[in-house]
């Protein structure tokens, strides 16, 4: 059984700059795999790639074992929903929606009801003769969404699809899609630069830097099992200070070759004495009122730490505190 | 086109009219002294007698009118006038798709390369335009050369003096207009749309008809309208390079007025002139709001 989409040394290179470095890749039936990375890592132009509208330079492309890469977008079976939505201005949500399936040759017959169903669905069927002028952006990615899985193509792409959209509108649609992929079921591969978005919908995220896929596995192993610097630094927050012998800090186990220390800002604490593992005297160079909590940012051995703390810290800047971890919470890279 | 009707509806309080239209005044007079004065002088005189011996004399008849829409000749005036401006706006209006198309597509340098050819038209007179035409066309000219060099034509090829020739010269002077009409709807499309499309299923020739055309039609309308305005007024061009049986209106007002001496009928023909070009532009405008309900 081979899976739903398989990428095999996939390179594609625009000029000089090498945009996707020989990606392997395989998407199985039902998954819903993240490419997460910072702007320019290649992740929009490999969905791209998947869905038929740039050419691979090298490497092969399957959809369900056939191979694809030579195929033009109109001939594969995937459907993308954009950033923009893409919805056509001149149709209505109905005409939006029974496009892909006008396209696909399905009998006219069938086409209204799917389109009815489809939409009742995304909770648009109220929206049926709007046109796509006449609706917020998040309705219209709804109406989108819908559109894109009427047709029921083997791997829904999604480009960015809230990054449009406000915080709000954005968690609502997050949770609507996470709802509609337990329901439906569908495969879908989704690229975003935003790690929660990630983190809530994703059975697997592959982590993207330079054209390269830097780690993949579940959130929790991204999260908690960071195979590198860089994945550790993008998803989530982090603190770091290099570890040499003059380094100032108090470590139940100091490691014998010069590394790095990253910290989650979530396990810092202020510690009274000798009360943690694993302290570091730190000046305090500034605490910031977020709504509930304070973010406290300190400076020890020339590196910034900081951290978040419930209760307004009794000391202001120029203090010097003594920040603890616990040892199971640190991680080491070594110095690059 | 629906910001501009918001935007003109903002703050449309009685003061802000009244200042709007003192603002407008100095406008308004200037069309009224330079457009509608000679306009309405025109109309006047299309009602006069022509003496055998003179221009006019002043009267109130109907004469003119009654010569311009019933005389075989004129009728067939008119006729040519309107067939040729039709041929003419079509063939604009495809070739000026066809570029705006293509530079839609592109960036950077090259963009504003085909931009300046595009503008290039408008920076010649029409003067200089047909010159430029009358050499390229006869047996003597460099499309006959250049097609006897490529081997396309064995013998020299005479174009000048033909409808095809006109309608060429015609559609070079009205296509800049064409063009960035169609170019300024183009790049108000999001090329997503495109993209959705081939990616829902569409093939290209689909996505033109079912996507493209649709977004497009109220542009290709009245760059459609603006190619046929603008041919049915032009008179040199025409004259120049068509043959001599093609008889314009623009030809036959100058005949009358400057040969004959009737300014009466050149003044009446004029004004059906100016009627037709309306017709046409109101017909448009009903067109583009008739189909242009619920996404314009």
């Amino acid at each position: 059984m081979s899976s739903t989409l398989q990428l095999r040394r996939v390179v594609k290179r625009y000029g000089d700059s090498v945009a996707v470095d020989a990606i392997d890749l395989a998407v199985e039936q039902g998954e819903f795999l993240t490419l997460l990375g910072p702007s320019g890592c290649g992740k929009t132009t490999t969905l791209r790639l998947i869905g038929g509208m740039d050419w691979p330079d090298a490497g092969t492309i399957e959809i369900n074992g056939v191979r694809v890469d030579n195929l033009p977008s109109h001939k594969r079976d995937t459907v993308t929903v954009f950033q923009s939505g893409a919805l056509f201005p001149h149709l209505t949500v109905a005409e939006n929606v029974a496009y892909g399936l006008k396209m696909r040759g399905v009998p006219r017959a069938d086409i209204s009801p799917r389109v009815k169903r489809m939409l009742d669905v995304v909770r648009m069927g109220a929206f049926v003769g709007r046109y796509p002028a006449e609706m917020s952006g998040g309705q219209r990615q709804r109406v989108a969404l819908a559109r894109a899985m009427v047709v029921e193509p083997s791997i829904l792409l999604f480009d960015e699809p809230m990054s449009a959209l406000d915080l709000k509108m954005r968690i609502e649609l997050r949770s609507e899609i996470r709802r509609l992929h337990e329901e439906v079921g569908f495969t879908a591969v989704f690229v975003t630069h935003d790690q929660s978005e990630a983190m809530a919908l994703s059975d697997r995220i592959a982590v993207m830097n330079k054209g390269k896929i830097v780690q993949i596995g579940t959130p929790i192993e991204i999260f908690e099992r960071p195979s590198n610097e860089f994945v550790y630094t993008f998803v989530g927050e982090s603190c770091s200070m290099n570890i040499d012998e003059q380094s100032e800090l108090h470590l139940s186990q100091r490691p014998t070759s010069p590394q790095r220390l990253y910290l989650r800002p979530s396990h810092l604490r202020l510690v009274n004495g000798s009360g943690a593992e694993n302290f570091v005297a730190a000046r305090v160079t500034d605490i910031e009122y977020l709504g509930g909590m304070y973010r406290v940012h300190a400076e020890a051995n020339g590196c910034r730490l900081f951290f978040d703390s419930t209760e307004a810290p009794e000391l202001g800047p120029n203090h010097v505190v003594k920040i603890g971890w616990n040892s199971d919470d640190a991680t080491y890279f070594p110095v690059s | 086109m629906t910001d501009i009707a918001t935007v003109a509806h903002v703050g449309r309080g009685p003061r802000t009219v009244s200042l709007r239209w003192l603002l407008l005044a100095p406008a308004i007079m200037f069309i009224a002294i330079v457009f509608g004065l000679p306009l309405m002088y025109l109309v006047r005189m299309s009602f006069n007698l022509h003496p055998p011996d003179g221009t006019y004399v002043e009267a109130w008849t109907l004469k003119n009118y009654i010569t311009v829409l019933t005389n075989p000749l004129q009728l067939a005036t008119i006729g040519m006038t309107v067939y040729i401006s039709l041929v003419t706006a079509a063939i604009t209006v495809t070739g000026s798709f066809i570029f705006a198309h293509f530079v839609w597509g592109q960036k950077g340098k090259l963009r504003t390369v085909l931009l300046a050819i595009a503008l290039g038209p408008m920076l010649v007179s029409e003067i200089s335009v047909i010159i430029g035409w009358r050499m390229f066309f006869p047996s003597n000219g460099l499309l006959s050369y250049s097609l006897i060099w490529t081997g396309l034509a064995d013998e020299k090829i005479n174009l000048l003096a033909t409808q095809t020739a006109a309608v060429v010269g015609l559609s070079y002077i009205s296509m800049p207009y064409c063009f960035f009409t169609i170019l300024s709807v183009l790049n108000g499309i999001d090329r997503n749309l495109l993209t959705a499309s081939g990616d829902l299923g569409a093939s290209p020739v689909r996505t033109f008809f079912r996507v493209l055309l649709p977004l497009t039609k109220g542009a290709l309308a009245s760059a459609f309208t603006q190619a046929f305005v603008f041919t049915m007024g032009i008179y040199a061009t025409t004259n120049a390079l068509g043959p001599d049986s093609l008889w314009t209106m623009g030809y036959e007002i100058q005949r009358q007025m400057l040969s004959r001496r009737d300014w009466p009928l050149a003044s009446a023909i004029a004004v059906v002139l100016v009627v037709i070009i309306t017709l046409a532009a109101l017909m448009a405008q009903w067109l583009r709001h008739r189909k242009g309900r619920g996404h314009a």
